[in-house]
């Protein structure tokens, strides 16, 4: 069977828009709800999100990447009923809105009159930026599961993965970067002082939400792994023994669920305070997001037609090389 | 209204190939690229009772094709008559409509020009049927053996009309829910649906 037609950057693109997406909704979350009122918050999230522009712009990269012809990507955004349109729409307005309010943090004196224009619409703007972001980390997982023919792809289960593995991963990109440049963290000021004592609050409450998520993941995943394994479906019984007891068995059981959820979730709880808690924790919980994308993507398999695996075994392998050669370079076609 | 459908006649089909050649010829096909391929499950039963079945394929041309909504650019199209094709001149190649397809008949063609990449997939020839009214598709003119019947399942006077009427039929992968147009007639022993 012919499979395996998404690359690398697809899973990439997947990773990188949940992570900024779920930064997005965060930063929302806790700069309107959490402490609403409170600048030194946002001030100190705005690293967080600028690292969050970074992750959906080079997600779009990567997607641009995967068509191998860069001039057509506005060929994307055309058509509104598909969900990968709206997946294209959500990742521009995100980065348009989160750009803007990123930029009214910025201290440099020559771009004051820029940063002060765009203070008066912080709210709007994280607001917009939020919404977005919520509704791209949904649109990773549902984009998946509206592609019936795969079954591993074709559950509501796993929008519900990719949303928590987004908002983890995310919980965990912002503990990391939280209260860098823009914000103002001098000890010898008032503001930086207030920053520094929001980051550590922000930082504390995200750090108890990972390890609420992290569990979550672990449930959902195996949830949705065991009762593939158990499954009628001959095709999702297939995947399902793949990644419980066959060649993804490893990545599976070692990546993901010890070094990717399990550890993490272990540092988060018995070595709360310490490094391994604060920094190689949440890199762990990165890394694990970014495996399971890969995982999923790859888990493409399909119900074969009668015959289709002896057809396609029977053709020469790298056949395309063997053409190229054979027609001297000269693509005739 | 005219709505087109294939029926193949799998006792008759002798597994030749030459519908393969012969669409692969006309719509000068990149040499990775075969829009109908004739399947086989290969040698069943025990000497001397043996038997083989073929199951010619192509595009199943679905009543609510998969591929056709999770198109972001509006590429992949449905005609009124069913026909399900491709505007080459809006698809960017993203690949969404070929992990749609639950058939694996979508491709695209690893030899072409890197900034011109477009899916394929068969279209019941339409370019043929628009320019040369009446006609059949090239795999279902060459078949000798005629096991590929095409027309128009809304004619009750039609040839396959009568034949899903009248034999037992079944599609590949009904149970995807995309309604299937193409109706294969089983041989002996069956297929695997």
């Amino acid at each position: 069977m012919r499979h395996h037609f998404w690359k690398w950057p697809i899973p990439v693109y997947l990773f990188l828009g949940g992570l900024g997406g779920g930064i997005f909704c965060l930063a929302a979350i806790l700069t309107l709800f959490v402490f609403p009122g409170v600048e030194a918050v946002p001030q100190a999230l705005a690293w967080p999100g600028f690292i969050s522009i970074l992750c959906l712009g080079f997600g779009c990269l990567m997607l641009v990447a995967d068509l191998g012809q860069p001039m057509v990507f506005y060929r994307a955004f055309v058509k509104s009923t598909s969900v990968l349109a709206w997946g294209a729409r959500l990742l521009t307005v995100c980065m348009i809105f989160g750009l803007l309010w990123f930029v009214s943090y910025i201290p440099w004196e020559w771009f004051r009159p820029i940063a002060d224009f765009f203070v008066f619409f912080r709210p709007l703007n994280i607001a917009i930026a939020g919404i977005a972001g919520t509704c791209i980390m949904l649109y990773t997982g549902i984009f998946l599961s509206t592609l019936k023919a795969h079954a591993f792809w074709a559950t509501p289960a796993l929008p519900v993965l990719f949303t928590i593995s987004a908002l983890s991963t995310a919980c965990a990109a912002i503990a990391l970067s939280i209260g860098w440049w823009p914000a103002d963290t001098s000890i010898h000021s008032e503001a930086g002082l207030a920053v520094i004592e929001s980051a550590a609050e922000a930082s504390h409450i995200l750090h108890m939400v990972d390890v609420i998520l992290v569990v979550c993941e672990i449930v959902v995943l195996l949830v949705m792994v065991l009762s593939f394994l158990g499954a009628g479906n001959k095709t999702a019984n297939k995947v399902g023994h793949k990644w419980v007891h066959g060649s993804y068995a490893l990545a599976f059981w070692g990546g993901m669920m010890v070094m990717g959820l399990g550890l993490p979730e272990f540092m988060y709880i018995f070595m709360d305070g310490t490094v391994a808690s604060s920094v190689i924790a949440p890199i762990l919980v990165l890394c694990g997001g970014c495996l399971l994308r890969f995982m999923v993507v790859n888990s493409d398999e399909r119900a074969p037609l009668p015959g289709e695996d002896l057809f396609f075994e029977k053709l020469p392998p790298r056949d395309a090389e063997f053409i190229t050669k054979w027609t001297y370079g000269e693509n005739i076609y | 209204m005219t709505r087109y459908c294939m029926v193949i006649d799998q006792r008759r089909c002798i597994g030749c190939q030459s519908c393969t050649v012969a669409c692969r010829t006309w719509n000068e096909l990149p040499l990775d690229i075969v829009y109908n391929p004739v399947l086989s499950e290969g040698v069943k039963g025990e000497w001397p009772n043996v038997h083989r079945n073929w199951v010619p394929t192509l595009c199943m041309h679905c009543e609510k094709p998969a591929c056709v909504p999770c198109c972001p650019t509006g590429a992949s199209q449905q005609d009124a008559d069913g026909t399900v094709w491709i505007d080459y001149d809006k698809c960017m190649a993203c690949l969404a409509c070929v992990n749609a397809c639950p058939y694996g008949m979508r491709d695209q063609s690893k030899l072409q020009p890197h900034l011109h990449r477009f899916v394929r997939k068969c279209t019941f020839c339409r370019t043929r049927r628009a320019e040369e009214p009446g006609r059949d598709p090239y795999c279902v003119q060459t078949c000798h053996q005629k096991a590929r019947i095409f027309g128009d399942l809304d004619d009750p006077e039609s040839e396959v009309s009568k034949l899903i009427g009248s034999a037992e039929t079944f599609r590949l992968l009904e149970d995807m829910g995309t309604g299937p147009q193409i109706y294969y007639i089983p041989d002996l022993g069956g297929t695997a649906k």
